[in-house]
């Protein structure tokens, strides 16, 4: 499952805050790092994935540019809603490259991952591609 | 089409006309109250500004602060992080200019680093018999604080809506020059 983007598994971004019909939120999910969802404009922002069937998580990589705290939720419902908290994380400032961080400790299945960025180092941020390890 | 959104703090001393400006541009240039009204707080008001030549708009979030010393401690908390910067003085006031570098120390604290677009302006330009702040010496300090200056008055509706829109136009440049670079970054 490593190598397949999450889209072409039946992943769906079904939440994006901000939106730049040039970067959609799809891009996040296309397994593709040259294609990005760019956020335009004022924290927080958040995007939700929904999986097409629940699956278990060991762990996400988020590549980005520009994202400085960064919150993930989880739950196992239909719906996008009621998430429970998963971790909080300050990412490293990386000039002129992307930021690639694995978060581990994901726990159990989730059927929604939701992905709320609190603060950035610029006043616009970029997520490039969400990738899951079972 | 983008649709940009950004935090425009509105700041300056008590009476320099920022509730006046931001109620003309927000009303496009309908509502100017002669009887001054103090703002004890912060007040919110929002405006979609389209920008030239493009399909792309920005929607402005104009935080009105209170300029009055004792209750700008308690404003700030509702500051947040800004991304735009509209600092006003009155033009007949020389003192209301001179408080213009505690303000911007005082918002600098919440840039976080952030480069923050911003404009001077000098409302009240309708009183110029009264005039205390020449424009050359105004131009100069804003060029010094990488303002863009502009001379205003909310009375006489003359170019009230100018530093707003110049605000909105640059955050526009600011995400076209930030997408740029982020489309030619290598991979991590
Ligand atoms: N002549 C003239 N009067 C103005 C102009 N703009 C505002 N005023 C008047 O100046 C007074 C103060 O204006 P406000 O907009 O309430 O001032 P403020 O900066 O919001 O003041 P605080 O809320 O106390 O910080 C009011 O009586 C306005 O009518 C202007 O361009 N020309
Ligand atoms: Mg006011």
């Amino acid at each position: 499952m490593f190598d397949s983007s999450l889209s072409s598994l039946g992943a769906k971004v079904v939440v994006a805050t901000s939106s730049d019909e040039n970067h959609p939120p799809e891009n996040i999910i296309d397994g593709n790092t040259n294609t990005f969802w760019m956020s335009t404009g004022m924290f927080p922002q958040e995007f939700v994935i929904r999986f097409a069937e629940p699956t278990s998580i060991s762990a996400v990589t988020v590549d980005s540019y520009n994202v400085k705290r960064l919150k993930i939720e989880k739950n196992s419902s239909q719906n996008a809603s009621q998430f429970e908290s998963v971790t909080e994380k300050e990412l490293e400032n990386t000039e002129g490259h992307l930021q690639s961080n694995t978060i581990s400790g994901i726990g159990s299945s989730a059927t929604h991952l939701r992905f709320i960025i609190t603060t950035g180092y610029d006043h616009f941020v970029s997520v490039h591609r969400v990738s899951v390890q079972n | 089409m983008v649709k940009l959104r950004a935090r425009c703090l509105l700041v300056g001393d008590a009476a320099v006309g920022k509730s006046a400006l931001c109620h003309m541009f927000h009303s496009d240039g309908t509502l100017f109250h002669k009887n001054y009204s103090m703002t004890t707080g912060v007040e919110l008001l929002m405006k979609c500004v389209n920008i030239p030549e493009t399909s792309d708009s920005v929607e402005l979030y104009i935080i009105d602060s209170a300029g009055k010393e004792t209750l700008v401690e308690a404003c700030e908390k509702m500051w947040g992080q800004p991304s735009l910067l509209c600092l006003v003085f009155d033009l007949t006031s020389e003192q209301s200019f001179a408080n213009c570098s505690h303000w911007m120390e005082r918002v600098r604290a919440h840039w976080q680093g952030l480069h923050v677009p911003g404009v001077l302006v000098g409302n009240k330009s309708d009183l110029s018999s009264r005039r205390e702040v020449q424009a050359s010496v105004a131009q100069e300090w804003a060029q010094s604080q990488g303002l863009e200056y502009h001379e205003t008055s909310a009375k006489e509706m003359n170019n009230f809506d100018a530093p707003l829109l110049s605000l909105a136009r640059a955050l526009h440049s600011l995400y076209q020059e930030r997408r740029e670079t982020i489309q030619n970054l290598s991979p991590g």
